[in-house]
């Protein structure tokens, strides 16, 4: 399950958001404590906003130019059948 | 263009579902269209970086020009028991080596070994046919096919969620959906639609973004469903996914009991812990209802040397998981961790002729929505999604010719868009993750989804019809939930197909086993279940499987496992 992104190193791309395949990841407005200088007002960072929809895929992390996204090898959200 | 509210895309062939079966369809209709044939590729997230293939090794089974075919035919149809299409199957491995040239010339790489030569192993449960793996895995092998199809052409709509199929009279003539980010109302006229959006799952598996719900939309339009009892059910633990579990039995990996019991011979004398994975689902059920869990994959008859290459994958994601296990992944893979038969998905699928159209004019299935066989093997899953996404393609093609020009109706578009975004309420709770764990709760206990009688199935289908009820009037404050809700409402669907189903086929064949009906019945049953809509509620039929090429007798011993040291399979 995803457990972070590093916001101060992000760079707002989007490709976090573009490669999830389970929306768990939307770029909003970046709030006015997490703008980068020089950016202008309107750029976008990404949020973690469904986490517990995560499935584990690891895309978010392999494609991160940066590698600030961090995911947990947990699958322990599964369903049992005992 | 027509008047109503939201976008509008006009289309020749229109695919929904961005796998390994759409990728192929979209190749194909393009291929086989003449110039300036429109072909449509739609999927709910970023296709390419979405699906089943996407997440898996991508292997798949490929048969040389020199192979025997109809040996390989046979044995397909063997693990299938019987419940297969065979004249498709035929033509699914008649084609593969060509796609594999396809495919290198994407710019794929095949395994080869030092010399030149491509590696082929065998899979699990088969004999003779081999599967073959492109580096990278499913992620690089879709990603791939997206970038073979931008330049010929292929309109690519990303994040666009299918809610329904447009028809005019009994013709299919495209679909509506919308953005999964902004809740925008998207149209899409076409003259043919092939549905591939998977077989239904019930977000059990790994890749717990599939659903499946395109083949519940093409029920609701008119379609006939088959292969709702099977199901995939394969060895799983909740500590980390391990998709090498084939390899790890060829190179010696054997499943033991809780007394350390190697148990796989008792249930499957000739295959044993080679048994493919619906034999080893039902064996694990059966020492579970004995009291012989916890289950272990006992890998401690593999070489110290060899296990570094289970530890880490060529497969991206994969190998991440496992490196950021760090040194708990060879402990927990070589040491006791406890396996379950885990659901991953059903097997039911839109009922199709071998050319993949559908009882419904305009409407064609490929994937693994299309319902060619009921056992899922290492190998032939996506093997058969590129070959039936292949045909698919070219009889939408030829299809132009044969269907009216579509007409659609403004009148029922804005109909439908007021029924798909009814549940959207800014206020209310999001309530689909519950109602899904209940579902899951029913439908994966193993004495209801493995090991089937008839009371519990009933007793399940009782649960199954009130859960629904409780659906009826709930809304989502949010795009993702409406989305959501709108998948767990087909997963509901399906479940009462899948009860309904297992209740009718009273015999035991491949991953359904009723308790009840022990031994498999050819004489009755070598037969699919057909589910259609009658006067609002769906019917049970029973078809005849067709045996135009080979016999469905299960096979002896395969000649790999004589050998003394069966293990490897690199040729």
């Amino acid at each position: 399950m995803i457990e972070s992104i590093e916001i101060d190193k992000c760079t707002g791309c989007g490709i976090c958001d573009v490669v999830c395949p389970a929306d768990v990841i939307h770029m909003e407005p970046a709030p006015a404590t997490n703008t980068v200088a020089g950016l202008n007002p309107t750029f976008r960072l990404p949020v973690i906003k469904y986490r517990e929809h995560c499935i584990t895929c690891f895309s978010c992390e392999i494609f991160c130019p940066e590698q600030i996204v961090d995911v947990h090898p947990s699958v322990k959200n599964r369903p049992r059948p005992w | 263009m027509p008047k109503f509210e939201g976008s509008f895309t006009e289309t020749d062939v229109l695919v929904v579902g961005g796998g390994s079966g759409g990728l192929l369809a979209a190749l194909s209709a393009k291929r086989h269209g003449t110039p300036g044939t429109r072909v449509t590729l739609v999927d709910s997230w970023t296709i390419g970086r979405t699906g089943h293939t996407a997440f898996s090794n991508a292997w798949m089974i490929v048969a040389f020009p020199d192979d025997d075919i109809d040996g390989i035919l046979r044995e397909i149809v063997a693990g299938n028991d019987g419940i297969a299409d065979q004249v498709l199957v035929r033509e699914v491995l008649e084609g593969s080596y060509a796609r594999l040239k396809d495919f290198e010339a994407m710019g794929m790489n095949f395994h080869r070994a030092a010399d030149g030569t491509y590696v082929r192993r065998p899979t699990r449960g088969l004999d003779i046919a081999r599967v073959m793996y492109p580096d990278g895995g499913g992620l690089e092998f879709c990603w791939l096919l997206r970038r073979a199809l931008e330049p010929i052409g292929v309109e690519l709509i990303d994040r666009l969620f299918v809610t329904g199929l447009l028809r005019s009279g009994d013709t299919i003539v495209g679909a509506v959906g919308i953005d999964t980010r902004t809740g925008q109302f998207h149209a899409i006229k076409a003259r043919t639609t092939i549905v591939c959006t998977n077989a239904i799952t019930f977000r059990s598996g790994f890749v717990r973004d599939i659903t499946g719900t395109g083949t519940l939309l093409a029920y609701r339009a008119g379609a006939t469903l088959r292969n709702a009892e099977f199901s995939y059910v394969r060895p799983g633990t909740p500590k980390f996914y391990f998709e090498g579990i084939t390899f790890a039995i060829q190179e010696g990996a054997r499943w033991v009991n809780a007394g350390g019991t190697p148990f796989m011979k008792d249930y499957e004398p000739d295959w044993a812990d080679e048994a493919d994975v619906p034999r080893i689902a039902r064996a694990m059920a059966l020492e579970k209802k004995n009291g012989h869990d916890p289950m272990y994959l006992d890998m401690s008859g593999i070489p110290e040397h060899m296990r570094d290459t289970f530890i880490g994958s060529k497969v991206k994601w994969m190998d991440y998981f496992f490196r950021k296990l760090g040194s708990e992944a060879k402990t927990d893979m070589f040491g006791k961790t406890p396996y379950y038969a885990l659901n991953q998905m059903t097997k039911m699928g839109v009922r199709t002729g071998p050319d993949c159209r559908s009882d419904v004019p305009g409407l064609l299935a490929a994937g693994l929505a299309q319902a060619g066989c009921a056992n899922h093997f290492a190998g032939f899953h996506i093997g058969l999604c590129v070959g039936n996404g292949w045909i698919a393609g070219r009889s939408a093609i030829e299809d132009l010719d044969r269907l009216p020009a579509p007409a659609i109706d403004a009148d029922e578009i804005q109909m439908l868009h007021a029924e798909t975004l009814k549940p959207l309420k800014p206020t209310a709770e999001a309530q689909s993750d519950r109602i899904l764990r209940d579902l899951q709760q029913i439908m994966f206990a193993y004495d209801v989804g493995i090991l089937k009688r008839a009371d519990r199935l009933e007793q399940a289908r009782a649960q199954i019809n009130s859960l629904s009820r409780e659906f009826e009037d709930i809304a989502a404050p949010h795009v993702h939930e409406l989305v959501r809700l709108k998948e767990t409402e087909a997963m509901l669907l399906a479940a009462r197909m899948i009860l309904g189903a297992s209740l009718m086929r009273t015999e035991s064949r491949l991953s359904h086993f009723r308790e009840d009906y022990e031994l498999r019945d050819d004489q009755n049953w070598l037969a699919w279940v057909d589910i259609a809509e009658r006067n609002g509620e769906f019917t049970f039929d029973r078809t005849p499987v067709p045996t135009p090429h080979c016999s469905v007798e299960p096979l002896s011993r395969p000649t790999r496992l004589k050998k003394q040291h069966a293990v490897g399979g690199v040729e």
